[in-house]
């Protein structure tokens, strides 16, 4: 092609020279004449071949190359433009790798997109009785949960569901111990979940080793087996393939393990805490819990679902047909309602929502928070581009010569703007590469802060997946367009003639606007970060250290299992008596008292109690079951009466110790002492009689009302689901020791000695309280560390900006500076003129991030423990610190401006 | 006003394009054919360089508005002859009426002025 187009050029000239020669030239004078009427030869080829390709592209390359090799010449601008850029783009990056994987992911199972969910709200418990929903706006009248008869009648009753799968719900597992047939090895703790036979056919996932249920094995009768998962078959056994066929020992129930699901799934709910390492039949569940089974109970709803619906069901039909089996269900049941159920019955409803990413309490429970972290890491990355594209205006300004130079050489305004822009997105792309990095360690850093202490595990990793290189790489772009767009504006505003105008004299007017635009919008979003990140960490000051009710320097809690170990009742109180004077024996311990569940650390039962002599007073309350020593190793003061003791066994009267907000809720400026109460109905209103009010202390949800009973004692009820409760409150699960000083070792101690006393006992860990207290708050101070570490990265790069912008600026008008001091201006005077022309933008950015700040502070409000959203102090303080940071980057700049010497500004003008 | 020929004025985008086909309309020719017609058909009013020629043709082929095929000029040189395809004649119709249109236009913005 391109030989065909030399050889007819060719042609056109020898042409062009004969007739020339024939009209009387000479051939040589003929020759030149002929060529300079054609033109250049060499560009008319190019440019005809340039037509059959892609011109952009090939030119693009070319800038490209051009853009790499200018990038090399200033090797530190490159660095500190790649870096701020990685910040930024890392930072923006770690969030979404999180946000992909907790907010967008489905789950790793066959066609996501055919599942559904029956149900719309993700509980974490369970749900007792026949009617569900939070009752909130409306009635309480929508269901998400199901019992094991609902399930299979809507099994039955669906054909359009390919398969309906029901799982346990919520983070609330089967607690399991496990132990392998023939092995000395203690029992290992491991976590549970009871899943119907075809739940692993419904999510189209087949066995990595061995094989998954069938329906067969989740019959009543049936051989018990489990599957484990890859994760554990990993982490707990080591790849071990003799696991598939062996027989475990699971709460001391033999079952038969059959199968290894493959790497990657972690079933059908996604939780922060206790990801299932076996999954059993629903069956199962009878063998497992004993009397306190779930499974027959039709009132008791634990169950979600989740189905593969065949192709082509509609889902608004197939939602309207589960609505009317539902209330074909309950009709059923009527029979058995209370009479608030009678009355709502006939309006419960339900919903169906898509099912491919399935149940995630961790989504319902960092929703917000990431959201909240993915703003922040995207103002962090504005003020990063903000800085980027002033470090190249500045450059451009002062190539403005070269750039004019090519203008007049005739370099066209879309080539101009075009190899700006190619500098700017090979930095930011550059950026992304170095970011990715940055967002494997950030992301590294949040799952630590998200999850402290426990050993728990979580199906998020931060390896960087492909949808989120896609991201990284589109924020790439979408910066470098950002931040190079303006650069390249003003470099095709370029006219020609300034290349010829030689003089580099300048005066202030030059620096351009768009710089001092971009230090405003950096200094306004930095203000915003740093008051919001201050609100966070005070907020999270806050919550820690808010009044307990307790102290809790010097006191540990160990977690203990009694009830998965196997202990039966009789032996639990010679157990806590052996356990708590073993520990008392270890150096440094001063007291010890065990307790079923512990302040801070969860939750206490609700129970509805009635109290003798007073018809009316009646009302909810915790209680919970401790041993004598628990209120001194807590350091519960007895403000009246007195504690639970040694004496109050199963020989004497049943005893309770309630607290301040019970003594307050049920007696009112009475005495409690000496009174009576008990659990519903009115008959057991005399079972227990208070001894003693403890003041109040936080078990998780501020200050209840609360009643502790005596370990060595128990009562009997009627009804077997209360009778059920009060046996399952004897397995007490945490052992409180106080033993101020920081005695050396103490955590180790506590285990061996333990091991001494009750080598079967599953212990789940010794933690201080105070990394008790800080779990709870993990979730905050992630959200407050990580605004904060944004909130410097965010001042930081403002203060650069603002150092840049001054610098330059000082360093364009060296000249007119000595002008001005050779005309009689003193140092101070320009040294107010360069802080003047600083705090100027400082100050319309303050301005400005005020009012946003106090906008962000009503957006993040929820978040918010015992701050207001808009808190003045916590906003100058924030402005003050900018303050500074935008003084000290100014002044540098200034005090050069000082030493500027007239005598050699003057020689250059 | 002296009498002197006024300098030749530049082309506008197209307009190269456009006689190049109207003169392939009439018949075949080759490139160094094609550049001695414009020069001698304008009476050298239009400034044309005569490598311009070859990016012009090298896009009407591209557009499909040309077909070129090798064969030898009147003086024995093996050269590239040029041929107005079916398109290329829609094209330079719609072309040349749009351009008397402007043309029309221009005149008429100017008339009252020189009246």
């Amino acid at each position: 092609m391109s030989d065909e187009l030399s050889e007819e050029i060719h042609a056109h000239l020898d042409e062009k020279v004969e007739e020339l020669v024939a009209s009387g030239m000479k051939r040589e004078e003929a020759e030149h004449a002929a060529r300079r009427e054609f033109g250049n030869v060499m560009l008319t080829e190019e440019k005809a071949r340039e037509i059959w390709k892609w011109p952009r592209l090939e030119n693009f390359l070319i800038d490209i190359r051009y853009a790499l090799r200018t990038l090399r010449k200033s090797p530190g601008f490159t660095a500190v433009a790649i870096l701020t850029l990685a910040l930024g783009i890392g930072g923006t990056t770690a969030i979404f790798t999180l946000v992909q994987q907790v907010m967008l992911r489905s789950l790793p199972v066959v066609k996501p997109g055919q599942l559904w969910r029956i149900g719309d709200a993700v509980e974490c418990c369970y749900s007792d009785g026949y009617t569900q929903g939070n009752g909130g706006r409306q009635l309480k009248n929508d269901w998400s949960l199901f019992s094991w008869e609902a399930y299979k009648f809507l099994r039955a009753n669906t054909p359009a569901f390919e398969d309906l799968a029901a799982f346990q719900i919520g983070e609330n597992n089967a607690e399991l111990a496990v132990r392998r047939a023939g092995s000395s090895a203690p029992a290992q703790a491991a976590n549970g979940e009871y899943v119907s036979g075809n739940f692993f056919r419904t999510f189209g996932i087949s066995a990595w080793r061995g094989r998954l249920f069938t329906d067969a094995d989740d019959r009543e009768g049936a051989q018990p087996v489990a599957v484990m998962s890859f994760r554990s078959w990993r982490g707990m056994y080591g790849s071990d393939p003799s696991v598939v066929g062996a027989t475990y020992y699971i709460n001391g129930h033999p079952f038969t393990v059959i199968g290894i699901t493959p790497p990657g799934f972690f079933g059908a709910k996604i939780a922060s805490s206790d990801m299932p390492d076996f999954w059993l039949p629903l069956t199962t569940e009878p063998l497992m819990a004993g009397a306190t089974s779930r499974l027959r109970n039709p009132r008791l709803a634990w169950l979600d679902l989740i189905g593969r619906v065949r192709p082509g069901t509609h889902p608004k039909t197939l939602q309207a047909q589960l609505q009317v089996e539902l209330r074909q269900w309950l009709t059923s049941h009527v029979p058995d309602m209370t009479a608030q159920e009678k009355a709502l019955w006939e309006q419960q409803t339900l919903h169906l929502t898509s099912g491919g990413a399935g149940v995630s309490l961790m989504r319902e429970n960092y929703r917000q928070a990431l959201w909240l972290l993915l703003m922040a890491a995207g103002c962090v990355l504005l003020v990063a581009c903000a800085n980027v594209a002033n470090l190249l205006l500045a450059r451009g300004l002062k190539n403005r010569r070269q750039t004019a130079l090519r203008a007049a050489l005739g370099a066209s305004r879309a080539r101009l703007v075009c190899k700006a822009l190619a500098e700017s997105l090979l930095l930011s792309v550059f950026g992304a590469a170095l970011g990715t990095a940055v967002a494997y360690a950030g992301a590294s850093l949040i799952l630590r802060l998200a999850m402290t202490g426990r050993a728990s595990w979580i199906p998020v990793s931060p390896t960087p997946s492909a949808p989120t290189l896609l991201f990284a790489l589109a924020v790439s772009v979408i910066t470098g367009v950002a931040f190079g767009a303006a650069p390249a504006w003003i470099a095709s505003q370029t006219r020609p003639v300034e290349a010829l105008r030689g003089a580099s004299r300048s005066v202030a007017g030059n620096r351009h606007w768009a710089q001092k635009a971009l230090v405003i919008a950096q200094v306004a979003v930095s203000l915003v970060l740093l008051s919001a990140a201050a609100m966070l960490g005070r907020s999270l000051r806050n919550l820690e250290h808010q009044n307990f009710g307790f102290d809790a320097s010097g006191r540990y809690l160990v977690s203990i299992d009694p009830k998965i170990s196997g202990y039966k009742q009789e032996q639990l109180v010679p157990l806590f008596r052996e356990i708590e004077s073993h520990l008392r024996s270890i150096p440094g311990v001063r007291m010890v008292g065990s307790v079923l569940e512990a302040p801070l650390n969860g939750w206490v039962w609700p129970h509805d109690i009635r109290v003798e002599g007073k018809p009316e007073a009646g009302g909810s309350t915790g209680w919970t079951r401790i041993t004598p020593g628990f209120f001194a190793a807590l350091g519960d003061k007895i403000v009246m009466g007195r504690p639970i003791t040694d004496e109050d066994n199963a020989d004497t009267r049943p005893v309770a110790v309630v607290n301040e907000a019970f003594a307050k809720r049920f007696f009112g400026k009475e005495n409690p002492i000496g009174r009576h109460f008990g659990p519903t109905p009115r008959k057991n209103a005399g079972m227990y009689q208070i001894v003693g009010v403890a003041s109040d202390v936080d078990f998780g949800d501020g200050p209840e009302p609360i009643c502790f009973l005596p370990e060595a004692q128990s009562t009997h009820f009627g009804d077997p689901e209360t009778e059920e409760r009060e046996v399952w409150s004897h397995y007490l699960y945490n052992v409180v020791i106080w033993a101020p000083g920081n005695p050396p070792a103490i955590e180790r101690e506590v285990k061996r000695n333990l091991a001494d006393v009750a080598p079967n006992l599953v212990m789940n860990g010794v933690r201080p309280y105070s990394e008790i207290i800080h779990a709870d708050f993990a979730q905050q101070n992630m959200i407050a560390s990580l605004t904060g570490l944004f909130g410097v990265l965010g001042l930081v790069l403002a203060a650069v900006g603002l150092y840049g912008v001054t610098a330059h600026g000082v360093e364009q008008r060296t000249n007119e500076i000595g002008v001005r001091m050779a005309l009689g201006a003193d140092r101070g005077s320009v040294l107010v003129m360069v802080l003047r022309g600083a705090f100027w933008q400082v100050g319309i950015g303050l301005a400005l991030g005020i009012p946003a700040a106090i906008g962000a502070g009503h957006l993040i409000a929820n978040q918010l423990f015992g701050v207001r959203p808009w808190d003045p102090l916590m906003l100058s303080g924030a402005a003050l610190l900018l303050g500074l940071a935008a003084l000290i980057a100014a002044i540098i700049p200034a005090d050069r401006a000082m030493r500027v010497d007239p005598a050699m500004a003057l020689r250059n003008e | 006003m002296p009498k002197r020929k006024e300098e030749p004025r530049d082309l506008f985008p197209g307009a190269l394009e456009m006689m190049v086909l109207e003169i392939l309309r009439r018949r075949p020719l080759h490139g160094y054919a094609l550049a001695q017609h414009i020069r001698e058909r304008s009476d050298e009013l239009l400034r044309v360089e005569e490598g311009s020629l070859y990016p012009a043709l090298q896009r009407l082929l591209k557009a499909e508005l040309v077909t070129a095929e090798w064969g030898v000029s009147a003086s024995g040189r093996r050269v590239r002859i040029y041929r107005l395809t079916a398109k290329g004649a829609k094209h330079l119709e719609r072309e040349v009426s749009k351009f008397e249109q402007m043309l029309e236009g221009i005149t008429r913005v100017l008339a009252p002025a020189k009246s």
